[in-house]
């Protein structure tokens, strides 16, 4: 109880510290900053045009769409002051899942799709139960979940990707053809300019903002974030806000996993090693703070494009991999410390 | 049902202990009957416990989950936890420790299905399986169990030389032969050495993609962990293959063994450049990845594309569906050990080293099971 009046304070005080500062000085705005940074960059390194071709922006963004959609998920969770480490390996579950489903089984679309779903809302009930009922650390609860979702997905899939090629009981190998999901999610729309993943991705942007902008659990969340203590006298159901969060998160997971399949044709159990980290730091480079409270579906996105674009940039220009590691450590870091500005 | 839930926390929070939680396991039930003043002082402990039971299925899970794994490997070994000593009668029944460092690769989970497919055709041969999960110290625990167990031979592919020399030597001078695979140890204290050489593969496939060239074209190379090995080899045995002739690597990216990395990089070399003749992948995944990317540009009947490793489901099934022209196989000596391993326990000679060739597989001779190349 001690340290919450503080946290309110210091709330308050950032907050009216914004409405003083000019348009460029809020969360957004250093946000965009970022990420005209970051296109700036990429106009002067172009990799001899290949900036300026249409289809670098249309693949950038498909290749940000799964790393996109995991970001929003987390967000919510962020923002109540939580955390999800686990959405890499249920990614790779519903992976393996669906994979499974749709190609082995060779099920239907509208029922892989929301099986796999439920599978993720399965494993963030699990995880947000053990969190928000149990007052177990999120930290703790979803590393758990994180070491428990990929023992279940090598489990399923027996240790091997679950690929178009199915042993036969004799050691020899039928084909099947990829599945219509699975073609039509990793399928280009409008003439081949926009991918249907990242049609995906938008619609999973567009949901959250209405649910963290329009709906009761987003304020709720908020709310949490800030003072939780406060909100639960309050009178907000804060085991079950909570619990939803996680939920979310492993819902959009699951799309992700979905996505992932597609993408690769295969459910690989040894997918999503290390998406948690940044997803994180896509939620981070946008504002969202770590510490809840703070933070938006919007600054997400704004953090998805940052770092989609500076993957895309280093790629285009053949950077190896050693430069590129520190490049992107370099980058996050001058993001974050602009944006940390904002509380002084 | 959440409702209800969120009551009972916020009355807990209270001064007044709350006795009655539903959905609590008896024990933290009667740690809460135990105190009785303050819920401050039961709630530390309470939380401890919870996480622990938070914590339990995950661990009872995953050492399940690698028990099953290994039974599904070897249902011969019967249960590998008991490795009990068995009675080292020799001709009649030699008794067999395999530590595999780890079972996340297919590649390895292959090699130990290969092991199992030819031990099984021998009788009087039984393989005990043991996954260290890419836990060196848990694989040199095993090897030290294999030894009090005194199997009649331990066959090893270990996770790094240096903490498994020891081990080994030990399990040697205690009298059990050791054959080593895939990945070597220091020194020569150990049996036998079955393992393939990754700059002869990648030299194997630069002279095979010269030749389908001939001798003269724009290849994207995207390699394997350049920190490791296997991604080194693989690239500076095409780089020798290709020395004097006119293939120029047009563009080269790191795709550290990752599919979605590979497609990543592929889509960067297909907006950069508008011709490209094949596409050399340091792994069948990454060739696959590379493929998806053309595909979906339009451009996969432009460029041929070539992978390596060649596991059955893998990239034989992908040139077998004509999506690679070629893969060249990273043999997993499981064969290999259980024949030297026979040797062995009949008191023949075997050589110290035994270096495994190459198959390439293409469209046309992929149904004869591929042909030997640059041996």
């Amino acid at each position: 109880m001690t340290a919450s009046p503080n946290a309110e304070t210091q709330r308050s005080a950032a907050n009216s510290g914004n409405a003083l500062s000019r348009a460029v000085g809020s969360p957004g705005g250093r946000a965009f900053l970022a990420l005209v940074f970051v296109l700036i960059l990429g106009a002067i390194f172009n990799g001899d045009g290949a900036f300026f071709k249409f289809g670098t922006h249309r693949d950038t963004l498909r290749e940000a769409s799964v790393y996109g959609i995991l970001a929003c998920g987390m967000t919510p969770i962020i923002i109540s002051g939580g955390i999800d480490l686990s959405v890499g390996s249920v990614l790779a579950l519903t992976a393996v899942c669906s994979a499974m489903m749709a190609i082995h089984w060779n099920w239907s679309g509208w029922l892989v799709a929301p099986l796999s779903l439920l599978v993720g809302a399965a494993c963030g009930l699990a995880s947000g139960l053990v969190t928000a009922r149990l007052v177990v650390q999120p930290f703790i609860a979803t590393l758990s979940m994180m070491v428990l979702a990929r023992g279940l997905a090598k489990y399923a899939s027996g240790g091997m990707k679950v690929s178009t090629a199915i042993a036969n009981p004799d050691g020899t190998y039928r084909y099947v053809d990829v599945p219509p999901l699975f073609r039509m999610v990793d399928h280009r729309i409008l003439g081949g300019n926009l991918s249907v993943v990242t049609v995906i991705f938008a619609v999973c942007v567009a949901l959250a903002w209405l649910l963290m902008g329009k709906h009761c659990w987003g304020r709720y969340l908020y709310a949490i974030g800030g003072n939780e203590e406060a909100t639960r006298f309050s009178g907000v159901p804060v085991v079950l806000v909570k619990t939803l969060a996680y939920v979310f998160c492993g819902m959009y997971a699951a799309v992700a996993g979905i996505c992932e399949a597609a993408q690769e044709q295969q459910g690989d159990p040894e997918a999503g090693v290390g998406y948690e980290l940044m997803a994180i730091a896509m939620v981070v480079i946008g504002g969202t703070s770590l510490m809840g409270g703070r933070g938006g579906i919007g600054l997400t996105l704004l953090g998805v494009l940052t770092i989609g674009y500076l993957d895309k940039i280093l790629s285009i220009n053949a950077v190896p991999e050693a430069g590129r590691l520190m490049l992107t450590g370099v980058i996050i870091v001058v993001a974050v410390l602009t944006q940390r500005r904002k509380r002084t | 049902m959440f409702g209800n839930f969120s009551l009972n926390r916020s009355n807990g929070r209270s001064t007044v202990p709350q006795v009655s939680k539903p959905a609590v396991s008896p024990i933290s039930k009667s740690a809460s009957r135990t105190t009785t003043a303050d819920s401050q002082v039961w709630k530390p402990a309470l939380q401890q416990i919870l996480i622990l039971i938070a914590l339990a299925p995950a661990i009872l899970f995953l050492t399940g989950c690698n028990k099953s794994n290994n039974t599904a490997q070897a249902p011969a070994a019967g249960s590998p936890q008991s490795a009990a000593a068995p009675a080292p009668s020799p001709g009649q029944q030699f008794v067999i420790g395999m530590s595999q460092c780890n079972l996340g690769e297919p590649w390895r989970v292959q090699m130990n299905a290969d092991i199992k497919a030819a031990a099984d055709k021998h009788p009087e041969l039984k393989v005990i399986f043991k996954n260290a999960a890419n836990d060196t110290l848990q694989q040199r625990a095993q090897v030290e169990e294999f030894v009090s167990a005194k199997v009649n031979l331990i066959i090893i592919s270990p996770k790094e030389a240096q903490p498994l020399t020891e081990p080994v030597a030990e399990a040697i001078q205690a009298g059990i032969p050791v054959i080593v695979l895939d990945r070597k140890l220091l020194g020569t204290n150990y049996t036998c050495f079955i393992g393939a050489d990754n700059k002869k593969i990648g030299k194997a496939a630069g002279e095979w993609i010269v030749k389908t060239l001939g001798g003269k074209g724009n290849v994207v190379e995207l390699m394997g962990l350049q920190t490791s090995t296997p991604g080194q080899d693989r690239h500076s045995g095409f780089a020798e293959a290709i020395a004097g002739t006119d293939i120029k690597v047009i563009f080269s990216a790191d795709m550290q063994w990752l599919e979605p990395n590979a497609r990543q990089e592929m889509e960067s070399a297909l907006s950069r450049f508008d011709h490209i003749d094949l596409v050399y992948a340091h792994n069948d995944d990454g060739a696959h990845g590379a493929y998806l990317a053309a595909q979906a540009a339009g451009r996969d009947k432009q460029m041929k594309f070539v992978g390596i490793d060649a596991l059955p489901q893998e990239g034989v099934a992908y040139v077998r569906q004509g999506i690679l022209s070629a893969t060249f196989q990273y043999p997993t000596g499981g064969a290999q050990a259980i024949d030297t391993a026979l040797k062995v326990l009949h008191g023949e000679q075997v050589p110290k080293e035994i270096t495994l060739g190459t198959r390439l597989f293409t469209k046309d001779n992929v149904d004869q099971g591929g042909e030997a190349v640059g041996n």
